[in-house]
């Protein structure tokens, strides 16, 4: 349904119509196997603790959510409207899959699931995270993740 | 970003022409539904499919930008055929005053509510509770809008108006999570279509939206202008 000519509109317009701006470089990380890599996952769903204050909106800071935080305890605090939730609602794995991971950890397919993942608010132009993104990194690299996951809603 | 720092990255994306433009170094397009990235609910074999698709691209060696294709569809994205909530309701009929609008929408949350404990078992979950409001909270929090004078802010939140386009999402949640206590998900138009044509909550957030924009309060009218009902759902 999201091939473009199945998005309603007037959502389809907006989302031909957002500037999406490609990177100055483009850096690759030579391959590895999967089988060695230890994965983190960023949700761009503005995914919340229960408790905590939603994203704002334009927010470019992030949330971490630890692995074994259990689905009950996450809410979803992104300001569209214009995206589904009855998947989420029925499944968190349908935008976070986190049962999916530790499933390929625990069969070996890849290494190790972090031991934390991140949440950030996806309609926030992505040009303001630059520092949000530095930051990540480095707490990925501290704990040794080797891959990232990204999942836009 | 990620990757100039060394980590190795890969996408699931849903739109593909944005993937187009970012050229990201790994990219999986996916062509469901916005908002499903990983696709079908409760279908780990699928979820598991489109993941494994993801981080295969981790291997390859053909970058810097590569951008795939997940050959297929959603299993049920197109909606169950004659797909019914859980809870049917009687036809809403709009009341003509705030006090009208508090007491028909708290009736009718009390004949969802069962639907929706129900639905708590089997999912082993809520995503209600965005706001901290408890759902008996909302109807005398909603139907004030109408009025002269907005409720008091709740806690953690700027504006009665803002904390109002959160509420909306609770309630939301609260009633399509009770229509999926039974049977296989609803696609996501079939879920909205019944809340806002069949429901009075539905019904509550459009007469919201409208006093919100004939009205004079610019965080009222941002909130509940732009964040109540989606496009399809707006009266003609």
């Amino acid at each position: 349904m999201a091939r473009t000519e199945d998005i309603p509109e007037p959502t389809r317009s907006a989302v031909l119509a957002l500037e999406v701006a490609a990177a100055a470089t483009r850096p690759f990380v030579p391959p590895r196997p999967l089988s060695s890599h230890r994965v983190a996952m960023i949700t761009s769903a503005a995914l919340i603790r229960r408790g905590d204050a939603p994203f704002p909106t334009g927010s470019a800071a992030f949330r971490v959510l630890p692995t074994g935080l259990p689905a009950s305890e996450m809410l979803m605090s992104h300001v569209s409207i214009n995206f589904d939730r009855i998947g989420w609602q029925h499944d968190i794995n349908t935008i976070y899959p986190i049962d999916r991971l530790r499933e390929l950890a625990a069969e070996g397919v890849i290494a190790s699931v972090a031991d934390a993942h991140y949440s950030v608010m996806g309609a926030t132009d992505p040009r303001a995270m630059a520092e949000t993104a530095a930051a990540m990194a480095q707490a990925m690299h501290a704990e040794g993740v080797t891959a990232v996951l990204l999942s836009p809603v | 970003m990620l990757e100039g720092q060394g980590l190795a990255t890969t996408v699931i994306g849903l739109v593909r022409l944005h993937m187009e433009k970012a050229a990201n170094p790994r990219g999986l397009f996916v062509p469901f539904p916005l908002g499903r990235p990983l696709g079908e609910p409760g279908d780990l074999g699928f979820q598991r499919r489109v993941l494994l698709a993801a981080l295969e691209l981790l291997d390859r060696a053909d970058g810097p930008v590569i951008l795939a294709d997940f050959p297929d569809d959603a299993p049920t994205q197109a909606g169950a055929s004659g797909w019914r909530p859980a809870c049917p309701l009687p036809p809403p009929v709009s009341p003509a005053s705030p006090d009208g609008w508090e007491a028909a929408l708290a009736a009718e949350i009390a004949l969802v509510r069962p639907a929706w404990h129900q639905a708590q078992a089997r999912f082993g979950r809520t995503t209600v509770g965005v706001t901290g409001l408890p759902p008996e909270a909302w109807p005398g929090f909603a139907s004030a809008f109408f009025g002269p004078e907005h409720p008091a802010v709740p806690a953690g939140f700027v504006s009665a108006a803002l904390a109002l386009r959160f509420m909306a999402d609770d309630l939301k949640a609260f009633y399509t999570e009770a229509a999926q206590a039974t049977g296989p998900a609803p696609a996501p138009d079939q879920a909205s279509a019944w809340l806002y044509r069949d429901t009075l909550a539905g019904r509550l957030l459009v007469a919201l939206r409208a006093a919100a924009l004939a009205g004079e309060d610019g965080a009222f009218k941002t909130a509940a202008g732009r964040f109540l009902v989606p496009v399809p759902f707006l009266p003609p």
